[in-house]
């Protein structure tokens, strides 16, 4: 487990066009991706919060769930797509910066795809029979229960993500630069 | 002017108890971050014609207005400590005092002219001064956002 496995993958990674350039000859690229990676961020898991508080009844108790699912959707995918693009760009710059991150780890191979899990469980199971609890001012505990994990496991990510900028269980390689 | 201000906020030396109240704080400035523009951007996308087109730009505003706060309080309340553990960098950061400049326009903007076009009667406000105010206060708090993020690299 540790240090982490297929270290030549990440270092294959640095040597294809454009990953050296980014790293070393582009001294605003960092904090410029950096930057859109959090913008994005606020709107993607800013309305993806307000979505789990809704299903908790704890917010906008007025609006029926399915407005609040289907309006809001195409945003969180917009700051999804968004932050999946700048978050690769930043990868594809310092493969190997990241390969000797234990949090980075923890963030892409455990708490993201739970979140996701969580996300296609709700969707394809309580979600189905949204028609009886829509307008409810507190949803059923199947629903709440997503909720909570949601907020959980999203938070989660933006934890590890934000993490990763500490030296805490850190490979240091040379030449390389992170925050 | 404010120089000795920043001295003794530094002087205070607020994270010295522990290593890991400087990233615990910043954890939870950056969920408060999270709630405040999310309440922010389902109304500002709603005065945009566009998110919850189904209920009043009123009841979207009204709805947010309590994480909207919250989360604006929580973002300051964490805040204060942040800058007090490096004042005297950020005493010197263009990009610092860029950030506090336009939380100042934008704190202002939020409760004076966004409030009450939020909560006007919809036959009241233009769609287009509506669609201007969204556009100001996203270009507003996104700077906001990305001078937080950029202090430590310019």
């Amino acid at each position: 487990m540790w240090p982490p496995p297929f270290k030549g993958f990440f270092e294959w990674v640095a040597t294809l066009p454009g990953s050296q350039y980014l790293r070393e000859d582009a001294p605003n690229f960092f904090g410029m991706f950096l930057t859109i990676h959090v913008l994005s961020l606020c709107l993607f898991l800013g309305l993806v919060l307000m979505m789990d508080l809704r299903l908790l009844g704890l917010a906008h108790r007025d609006t029926p769930i399915t407005q609040i699912q289907k309006r809001l959707f195409p945003w969180q995918l917009v700051g999804a797509i968004v932050m999946s693009i700048s978050g690769l760009v930043l990868f594809y710059a310092q493969p190997v910066l990241y390969w000797g991150k234990g949090f980075y780890w923890i963030k892409m191979v455990l708490v993201m795809p739970l979140a996701m899990l969580n996300l296609l469980v709700f969707h394809f199971t309580t979600y189905r029979t949204v028609a009886e609890w829509d307008t409810s001012p507190k949803p059923p505990p199947a629903a709440r229960l997503a909720g909570v994990l949601s907020i959980v496991l999203w938070v989660g990510v933006l934890a590890f993500g934000r993490l990763v900028a500490y030296d805490w269980w850190t490979i240091v390689e040379t030449g390389l630069k992170g925050n | 002017m404010l120089r000795p201000f920043f001295e003794w906020m530094y002087g205070i030396g607020v994270y010295k108890s522990s290593i890991y109240l400087g990233p615990g704080i910043n954890l939870v400035h950056l969920v408060a971050m999270c709630t405040f523009m999310g309440a922010l951007l389902m109304v500002d996308l709603r005065l945009l014609g566009t998110g919850l087109t189904g209920q009043p730009v009123k009841q979207v505003a009204r709805s947010a207005q309590p994480w909207l706060i919250g989360g604006l309080v929580m973002l300051v309340v964490t805040g204060i400590p942040a800058v007090m553990t490096v004042a005297t960098d950020e005493y010197q950061n263009p990009v610092f005092w860029f950030k506090m400049y336009v939380l100042l326009a934008a704190v202002i903007f939020t409760f004076t002219v966004r409030r009450r076009v939020a909560s006007a009667d919809e036959t009241l406000v233009s769609p287009v001064w509506r669609k201007l105010v969204a556009l100001v206060s996203i270009v507003l708090w996104m700077s906001v956002a990305a001078g937080g993020r950029l202090i430590m690299y310019l």
